[in-house]
């Protein structure tokens, strides 16, 4: 199995499964394309020492498995997510309701966790497991409960002049 | 003319949903909306549908449930499965459930037209 290598905490060599990640970014680039009607570009891979707030409003999905666990974020500006989720839902971004918006995004997000779930156990058996995303909104939200002391890859989606962050983070047991 | 129930607790799928249904020909007056398998059952119990839509993961009530419930009970219209769950696992459950036909999220228009197509065609 390729894994990215990381010496993020000083205290020994943490890994993020490249599969993991891959599977990911794939499922996000084919959900904003066939669901949205937009075309997502990896832009930058930047791999960190924790999480940051980026954004106005972030949905979070769980990742467990046989070798540990951890979490993926998808975070957006408004003007991003008025994007996406106004093609889903073919209206102009100032048209969408604030709770169509945060519906719009976790649908979106939840055929993420799901297409990616799919590849990953069609890949790998039931290496990893997913849940159900949550969605946080407000500007410079926090996310509670995440992994410490852990690497994180921020992956920088660009479409149409905005662009998005996914943050993945896992943790070996 | 075709009627149809959509059961899914995401008010945004349902409108993509519709969207859908509308593009192929059915009318607005002949599509119903749940918002959870709950509701769902109970007026797909109530009403005959040509067709009803139903997602997996819904607070109150797993989708699966519903179609296992409208089974045991008699009622035959056609369901397609319309979920982000698409492991084979997965369909394969639903198959024995009862529904006829299951399309994965995400979805083309296309997919979606002739997934419909199948399920109006098949019976139980």
């Amino acid at each position: 199995m390729m894994m990215m290598m990381m010496n993020a905490t000083g205290q020994g060599t943490n890994m993020i499964d490249a599969k993991l990640v891959n599977t990911v970014m794939q499922a996000v680039m084919e959900v904003c394309g066939t669901m949205a009607g937009t075309q997502v570009t990896l832009k930058e891979v930047i791999p960190t020492l924790d999480y940051k707030p980026i954004g106005d409003i972030s949905s979070v999905i769980g990742i467990s498995g046989e070798q540990g666990e951890g979490m993926l974020t998808l975070s957006f500006t408004e003007p991003m997510a008025g994007l996406l989720v106004g093609r889903l839902l073919g209206m102009a971004p100032e048209e969408i309701t604030s709770e169509d918006m945060c519906d719009g995004i976790g649908e979106l997000v939840n055929m993420v966790s799901g297409r990616a779930k799919t590849s990953l156990s069609e890949d790998s058996g039931s290496l990893y497991r997913l849940s159900l995303p949550s969605i946080i909104k407000g500007p410079g939200h926090e996310i509670g409960g995440r992994p410490k002391n852990c690497p994180f890859l921020f992956l920088v989606f660009e479409a149409e002049g905005h662009s998005f962050i996914l943050q993945v983070t896992f943790r070996h047991f | 003319m075709m009627k149809v129930l959509i059961v899914d607790d995401s008010a945004v799928m349902r409108k993509v949903i519709i969207r859908e249904l509308l593009k192929i020909g059915v009318e607005q007056a002949n599509i119903q909306e749940a918002p959870d398998g709950l509701v769902g059952l109970e007026v797909a119990s109530q009403e005959s549908f040509d067709l009803i839509l139903m997602d997996w993961n819904m607070p109150g009530m797993l989708g699966i449930d519903v179609v296992r419930q409208l089974r045991t009970a008699g009622i035959k219209t056609p369901i397609m499965m319309v979920t982000t769950e698409g492991e084979k696992t997965n369909v394969v459950t639903a198959i024995q459930a009862g529904a006829n036909n299951y399309l994965v999220k995400p979805f083309t228009p296309d997919d979606f037209a002739a997934k419909v197509a199948q399920s109006t065609a098949t019976k139980v």
